[in-house]
């Protein structure tokens, strides 16, 4: 069951990952990073160091996606090719 | 060109995967962080620093060095981008300060001063707006708790301070950041960004006092002990706090 977990959750990190580097929407980008910073704080529950998962969950997920977010809003959207 | 990053990356990936491999499992009873200074610290943690979590004994006590230089960078990225200057293409809305007084001027219920204040001139959704304010107070106890409980339960100043960045982050963009900013006084203001190495100093000076070494920590005198690790947790709550909530206020305007 734990290997599963783990399996899942590390699939669901590459995904992530390679999602965020091929988004031309930085909007859409941001949120997928959150999700990962989201999926990266199981994981470190589940290896046994929520002090860790804390700070992943608040500083990951929430005030680097908010900081992300007004990058965007003072600059652009699209990313050029 | 497609050709030279995909060697860029094998040149990355490579070392990086014949590392992972060769890692020693978990169980392993001659791994490094089983023959360590990891013992030590497990075996005679608690009795040594009167901290029940291990990590805010490592944080605070055993490796109170790299976390004071630790809070040190914090303060100085805030530092970094207070010495900015602000270009053209901040948005009109101006400072903080000034914001505020247009908010007061303003009056009326918070969501239209929000709509001035915020200068984009988007309405805040009720919903989130509900949300936010009936969380913020709940969000600030766990708060709290993390922070007055992290030398017994996972949590700390550095968790602490991300929660209490968050609801001044929150509420800034339900209220608008100027009546955040008005949370904190002016004068408090320097001293409250630069709490966390200011604790670390204060402590690094009382133990040298009492026990002769640099950020030393009287291991005879419990009390002693964990009213310093109490001192840090806070100067580091308030300082990290600030200094998040800070950089989103500075982005903001």
């Amino acid at each position: 069951m734990s290997d599963v977990f783990d399996a899942v959750m590390l699939t669901l990190l590459i995904a992530t990952a390679v999602s965020v580097a091929r988004a031309r929407d930085l909007l859409a980008a941001v949120v997928i990073f959150s999700l990962y910073s989201l999926t990266m704080t199981l994981v470190w529950q589940h290896r046994g160091a929520p002090d860790v998962a804390m700070t992943e969950a608040a500083v990951g997920a929430g005030v680097t996606t908010v900081l992300f977010f007004i990058t965007i809003a003072r600059t652009t959207r699209r990313e050029k090719r | 060109m497609k050709a030279w990053s995909l060697l860029l990356v094998l040149l990355v990936a490579l070392p990086l995967v014949v590392g992972v491999v060769n890692l020693p499992t978990h169980d392993a009873p001659d791994a490094p962080i089983h023959t360590g200074v990891g013992v030590r610290y497990l075996e005679r943690g608690v009795e040594e620093t009167g901290n029940k979590n291990l990590v805010t004994a490592v944080l605070l006590n055993y490796r109170g060095f790299d976390t004071f230089f630790e809070v040190i960078v914090i303060f100085t990225a805030l530092a970094a981008v207070l010495a900015l200057p602000r270009g053209s293409a901040a948005r009109p809305g101006g400072f903080p300060e000034e914001a505020a007084h247009e908010a007061d001027g303003a009056g009326g219920r918070p969501a239209e001063a929000a709509r001035e204040a915020n200068g984009a001139g988007v309405p805040v959704s009720p919903v989130v707006s509900y949300v936010v304010r009936l969380m913020a107070p709940f969000m600030a106890m766990f708060a709290l708790a993390m922070l007055f409980r992290g030398h017994v339960t996972p949590g700390g100043g550095f968790q602490a301070a991300a929660v209490f960045a968050a609801i001044f982050i929150a509420l800034g963009l339900v209220l608008g950041p100027a009546r955040v900013a008005e949370l904190v006084p002016d004068d408090w203001r320097p001293w409250l960004q630069g709490a966390a190495p200011l604790a670390f100093a204060l402590i690094a000076a009382i133990g040298w006092r009492l026990t002769g070494a640099f950020l030393g920590f009287p291991t005879d005198d419990h009390t002693a002990q964990e009213a310093m690790g109490l001192f840090l947790e806070v100067g580091i709550a308030l300082g990290g706090g600030v200094i998040l909530a800070r950089l989103f206020l500075e982005m903001e305007t």
